[in-house]
């Protein structure tokens, strides 16, 4: 027999839009709208001063004949394939430590994750320079040891580095995420390999890296999107130098956008970098797939 | 059918819209002025250091007694940064009512003149009987007056007495003698002077000065044409990898490493006395002087070359006020205007903060009190006795700027030879101008 339901809220062919109304007035007016107005601008040679004239492509096509445009992709990539991998390592460790049951763990687990709320704010920044500074804690340290102090800000290379530790040091959502991942698994596999004879180290690639082969592509797909992005550090950091060094896309971006007025160019630039990040994602979604497919 | 037309219909209609509002605050038409005082909050915003910080706010505050009809919301902050902010406000139809700007502000904001409110329609409550043709003239485009110049000032040398004090140096006057201070100094483990290459583009400036008094020419001149050919450049770089060379100044590499990316004022070599020097507008030394011992920096000579030549030094307006071409309250932001242009109250407590006023009203002020002093003073009237050059606001912008940091970077890490630098950066002066009168 039908059973019927009262509803207090009394149900219509519109109550299932008004209650997702303010979700989607936000995503129209925050997401949706501000997407193709930077595409539509990236279109035009707008710079602030006088109304947008269209001039169709001209933006791309100046983008791939410019130096600093390459360059800044260059430093992009680079930075992107020195931090992930990295990343993803350092997390994927520390959470298989900090997934011991051992009293006091919390604490452990806490204080790995708070540096990740903290960005590449202006404290941070500081702390940056007082370590990493000609005459900082970590060049200090090294003399102590008998090493020669090391030109972090100065050293293009080096500028890279303190850039790179910044962020790899911001690992707690990756590892919460890991450690999550690392709970889900179950025990009895584990049991079932030590009864085979199998190590800890054997466990590990045989039970868990396969365990977790979602939750690491998951972690890869953010970390890219991270970094491709990134914006914050280097420009607290280094504004961009030495020499241009740590000059990402997203300085790039900023500095056409907002320093140099170019905002159809900058606008252009944004959704080259998006176009790029979506390729990238969308081949390795492919990849993954087919390697999926094959293992089944 | 009908359903499929709908979505269709709407998403043009949204695309269309989009479109047209990207030139939306530039078409809207301007609020005219009614000659009244009316109740209103105004937004004023400014940079500086916490010397111009304090002064401001107070006057604001008696500003605040004086007419608590007119409420003033103070936005301000340091110079790093502060160009992106406004220009993001002002493309979002949110610029504050009343504006510090810089003189390059106006070639990149308003092209055509209409970037800011006309401040010729302002005459009710605006006063500039106070100014002379010339110096209103800075902020005349297309025949309306975009800006009121605050100050005139020019860069000089300031020296922190304590280090040269120590070193047992004089301060030098020519050229060679800033040259030869190299080696003094070295002895002590200190530098003469520093020049800065972020920001400012500090260091570009010095050499300009320098290669502009070898030669007569002006670097770019006030139409945006480019004076100087690729020796002359040449010329500047090369006299910027001297002092690199003589040890007069850090290398860009040692900057970097000791200061990281903080400004000079605030870095520990200058605070701890190992950076003798500075070369600084007159109207920002403030900022140099606070984090020193009261009265420690002092105003040098004006290098020449030794024969009596000091042509090739610069003046500016150094800063300038605007208001929003969108602004609601146009008398009312012209009367906050008026009143720190030209109030003797608000000249008081401004002091030399933003340089020595251009306003008659307000310098005749300051003197008749005798608070017309400082290195401000001292740098002005040392550059008046000169054949100085104004500074283009072409020279000015942040493009420029970056093609001058770039060439400089490179020689410095010796990346490249100074034909080459000079060569590229010639190059990309010539082009960039030619794109802006296009």
């Amino acid at each position: 027999m039908k059973k019927n339901y009262s509803n207090p809220v009394g149900v219509s062919k519109y109550t299932g839009l008004l209650l997702t109304s303010p979700f989607i007035i936000g995503f129209l007016v925050f997401i949706l709208c501000p997407f193709i107005m930077s595409f539509l601008l990236g279109l035009t040679d707008y710079d602030y001063s006088g109304s947008p004239d269209f001039i169709g492509f001209g933006n791309f096509r100046e983008m791939f004949s410019n130096s600093e445009f390459r360059n800044s992709a260059l430093v992009t990539l680079k930075y992107a394939a020195i931090l992930v991998p990295l990343k993803l390592i350092v997390s994927l460790f520390t959470a298989l430590l900090l997934s011991l049951e051992i009293k006091g763990i919390g604490f452990f687990r806490t204080a790995f994750y708070v540096p990740s709320i903290l960005g590449a704010n202006l404290s941070v920044v500081i702390m940056w320079q007082y370590l990493f500074t000609g005459g900082g804690l970590v060049n200090q340290l090294l003399e102590l040891i008998g090493f020669s102090p090391v030109s972090w800000y100065g050293e293009p290379s080096n500028a890279m580095a303190i850039i790179v530790l910044l962020r790899l040091w911001e690992f707690g959502s990756t590892m919460i995420i890991f450690l999550n991942a690392l709970k889900e698994i179950p025990t009895e596999l584990y049991d079932a390999a030590k009864v085979d004879g199998c190590g800890k180290i054997g466990s590990f690639f045989a039970i868990t890296l396969p365990m977790l082969k979602k939750t690491i592509f998951i972690n890869l797909i953010l970390q890219i999107i991270a970094a491709v992005q990134e914006f914050n550090a280097p420009y607290m950091l280094t504004k961009g130098g030495p020499l241009k060094s740590t000059y990402t896309m997203g300085m790039y971006i900023y500095d056409e956008m907002f320093v140099y007025n170019n905002v159809g160019y900058a606008n252009a630039v944004s959704w080259v970098m998006f176009a790029a990040l979506a390729v990238i994602i969308a081949a390795m979604y492919a990849v993954s797939g087919k390697a999926g497919r094959s293992v089944r | 059918m009908c359903r499929h037309l709908i979505p269709k219909a709407a998403a043009l209609c949204c695309c269309t819209a989009l479109l047209a509002s990207c030139g939306r605050a530039e078409t809207s038409a301007a609020v005219r002025p009614d000659g009244n005082l009316d109740e209103c909050t105004l937004r004023f915003s400014w940079w500086g250091g916490d010397d111009r910080h304090e002064a401001t706010l107070e006057a604001i505050e008696l500003w605040n007694e004086l007419h608590p009809e007119i409420r003033i919301i103070p936005e301000y902050g340091g110079w790093d940064g502060w160009t992106e902010k406004i220009n993001s406000q002002i493309s979002g139809g949110n610029a504050p009512d009343v504006m510090q700007v810089n003189y390059d502000w106006l070639v990149t904001l308003s092209r055509d003149g209409t970037g800011f409110y006309d401040l010729g329609d302002l005459g009710n409550y605006l006063d500039l009987s106070g100014f002379d043709s010339e110096t209103l003239s800075f902020g005349m485009i297309n025949d309306r007056l975009n800006a009121v110049t605050v100050s005139m000032s020019g860069r000089g040398l300031f020296y922190n007495s304590q280090v040269y004090d120590r070193v047992g140096a004089e301060y030098p006057a020519t050229w060679q003698e800033l040259l030869s201070l190299g080696n003094t100094f070295s002895n002590y483990g200190c530098y003469p002077i520093d020049l800065d290459i972020q920001s400012g583009g500090t260091a570009w400036y010095l050499a300009v000065v320098y290669v502009q008094q070898q030669t007569g020419k002006t670097f770019i001149t006030m139409d945006g044409e480019l004076g100087f050919d690729i020796s002359d450049i040449k010329m500047a770089l090369d006299f910027y990898k001297s002092l690199e060379d003589n040890h007069v100044i850090r290398t860009v590499r040692q900057r970097s490493d000791e200061d990281g990316s903080s400004a000079l004022y605030q870095s520990a070599e200058f605070i701890g006395g190992n950076v003798g020097g500075v070369f600084e507008w007159g109207s920002a030394i403030g900022k140099y002087e606070a984090v020193l011992d009261e009265n420690v920096l002092e105003c040098g000579p004006y290098l020449t070359d030794g024969n009596g030549n000091s042509s090739g030094w610069m003046i500016k307006p150094s800063l300038m006020y605007a208001i929003s071409s969108s602004c609601a309250y146009p008398d009312e932001a012209a009367a906050f205007m008026n009143f720190l242009l030209n109030d003797s109250g608000c000249a008081e407590i401004l002091g030399t903060s933003r340089g020595i006023p251009a306003s008659s009203y307000a310098r005749d002020e300051l003197e008749k009190s005798g608070h017309i002093d400082g290195l401000s003073k001292q740098s002005t009237d040392m550059l008046l006795e000169l054949d100085t050059i104004t500074v283009s606001p072409y020279m000015e912008l942040s493009r420029m700027k970056d093609f001058y940091n770039t060439a400089i970077e490179q020689i410095s890490y010796g990346n490249t030879d100074t034909e080459t630098a000079a060569s590229e950066m010639y190059e990309s002066i010539k082009n960039y101008l030619e794109k802006l009168k296009s």
